[in-house]
């Protein structure tokens, strides 16, 4: 086993291009990888949170009769729930967060409507019942936080697309730089393979130093991609907890500690499964 | 040992017809040479036993067992039950000659503890144990020879290929080497010795085999150059 690790190291050693370009191929990879996923783990979450707070709210005329209205949108089948705040409470509400409200409701009459707020199950639904409830006699205005919401996924879910792209072009990359790689180190040593073949080395025997090779390196782009993701995203997370409270970010290590730990994981399988592929065929040329 | 059955080997690309309808037999513990101007085949009979090659046409039996039947690992298995010294597998240059034989004993996975007897005996039996730490520049090309046939017997095989093995060596050298080879005969491993050296084939007579254009032409079983 010594030497099969000094026979790697040495390969390594002879052929620092190729090296190099599998190990920077491979960390992109990685980075990449684990970008678009705490990019989607984020990006779920939000979208939950999200979910839970669809709020349509419902704006109605002076003198409708609210707790008719309520039990009439409760019964449609999107409505997870309802409630009505009048007018009053609205304007309490508002004081709390603008003691401002109540002072300019004194000059000017309270501005707010009596309010249905109703809270939808699933984001697409909202448009859905916001168009039913606003054809209901009685409401005057209807609003929905499903534009910007409707926007805010599109463009993550475009962003995870491209970053998915992207990784499978890094990871047939990486493949292709370990291919050339292992095959760069078994011509170096082909003297050396040729004599082991004809003295009755096992296939396994004469790939092992080039499979160690390929683990080697996987393990080195895994620790390197870890060592910048981890800080670069602690770091993003802070910054956008501290200037954008509102998107819940995942920061808690139970929760990252098995997708860094997977990305870490993948670095070693590909250098493992890329170096094993390679070298079988090259041997397989040499029949 | 080995057994050949109307084997035709001819080789796919090209199309040359490097063995044509051989049939022989080569007993163990026999010391065989084996003859025939350049191309007559005598390479691709020894790529044949070594299943570098499978024939066209034909059988190849190697112990009793056609060579179709060593797959995968008992590839491996049945070339280290061979030993070779061939041109084309000259000694490992960044090695001493201690350890490119022990290179033989580390690819087939013996105990290091065992090397140093094994090593050493097979470096006294070639008459190299004084230079075992000369790497192969430091040595004549009549020491490496002896070298890589101590490297091809250090394991004790069955059966010694020798492809050429005086070469590019001077007469006596040629004279020394082909009296190692009979040394390791005599312990009873079976030699085969491919070779154009007219003079020692007719000096240390053995069975010779002859081939021309891939045909064997004559199978002397006491010796003689018949060209
Ligand atoms: N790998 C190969 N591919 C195609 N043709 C080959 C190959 N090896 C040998 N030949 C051809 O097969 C024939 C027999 O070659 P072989 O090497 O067996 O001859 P040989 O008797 O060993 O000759 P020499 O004394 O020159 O070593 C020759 O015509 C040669 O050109
Ligand atoms: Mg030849």
């Amino acid at each position: 086993m010594t030497y099969h690790f000094r026979q790697a190291l040495l390969s390594m050693r002879g052929n620092v291009t190729a090296t190099f370009a599998t190990l920077t191929t491979m960390t992109l990879t990685l980075l990449m990888l684990g970008f678009v996923l705490l990019l989607t783990l984020n990006v779920d979450r939000t979208l939950e949170q999200l979910e839970s707070q669809v709020e349509v709210a419902a704006f109605l005329r002076p003198g409708t009769d609210g707790a008719a209205l309520l039990t009439q949108v409760r019964s449609l089948p999107q409505v997870r729930g309802a409630t009505l705040a009048t007018s009053e409470q609205v304007l309490d509400e508002m004081t709390r967060d603008y003691p401002y409200a109540r002072d300019a409701a004194q000059l000017a009459g309270n501005p707010f409507p009596d309010t249905l707020r109703l809270r939808v199950g699933r984001v697409e639904d909202s448009r859905t019942v916001a168009a039913a409830v606003s054809a209901l006699p009685g409401v005057q205005d209807v609003e929905y936080g499903a534009g910007y919401v409707d926007q805010t996924v599109r463009t993550l879910t475009a962003v995870r697309g491209a970053g998915y792209a992207l990784v499978g072009l890094l990871l047939l990359g990486t493949l292709f730089n370990i291919l050339n790689a292992v095959r760069v180190a078994m011509y170096a040593r082909r003297n050396e393979i040729s004599v082991m073949r004809l003295l009755g080395a096992t296939r396994g025997f004469i790939r092992m130093p080039h499979v160690i090779e390929g683990v080697l390196l996987g393990l080195a782009a895994a620790a390197l991609a870890l060592a910048l993701l981890t800080p670069a995203y602690l770091g993003l997370a802070s910054r956008v907890q501290l200037f954008a409270p509102v998107f819940p970010i995942v920061q808690d290590l139970p929760t990252l500690l098995p997708i860094l730990g997977g990305v870490g994981l993948l670095g070693v399988l590909i250098g493992l499964a890329g170096s094993l592929f390679a070298s079988r065929r090259y041997l397989r040329e040499l029949e | 040992m080995i057994q050949f059955k109307n084997v035709t080997l001819e080789y796919p690309v090209t199309r040359t017809l490097a063995l044509d309808d051989l049939s022989l037999q080569v007993a163990k513990g026999e010391f065989v040479y084996l003859v025939g101007h350049s191309g007559a085949g005598k390479s691709s009979f020894m790529n044949l036993v070594l299943k570098r090659a499978l024939p066209t046409r034909g059988e190849v039996r190697i112990a009793g067992e056609a060579l179709t039947r060593y797959r995968g690992r008992r590839t491996a298995l049945l070339r280290r039950r061979i030993g070779t010294v061939f041109q084309d597998n000259l000694l490992l240059d960044h090695l001493n000659a201690y350890d490119n034989v022990a290179f033989t004993l580390r690819v087939t996975g013996v105990p290091q503890r065992e090397w140093a007897g094994r090593v050493t005996t097979a470096l006294r039996t070639v008459g190299l144990e004084h230079k075992k730490y000369a790497l192969p520049v430091q040595l004549s090309q009549g020491e490496q020879q002896r070298v890589a046939i101590a490297r091809a017997i250090v394991a004790d095989p069955p059966l010694l290929l020798a492809d050429e093995p005086t070469g590019n060596l001077d007469p006596d050298h040629s004279r020394e080497v082909l009296k190692v080879l009979q040394n390791v005969n005599l312990r009873g491993t079976t030699v085969i010795v491919a070779t154009h050296a007219r003079d020692l084939v007719e000096t240390f007579r053995h069975r010779t085999l002859t081939l021309r254009k891939g045909r064997l032409v004559r199978d002397d079983p006491y010796g003689g150059y018949a060209l």
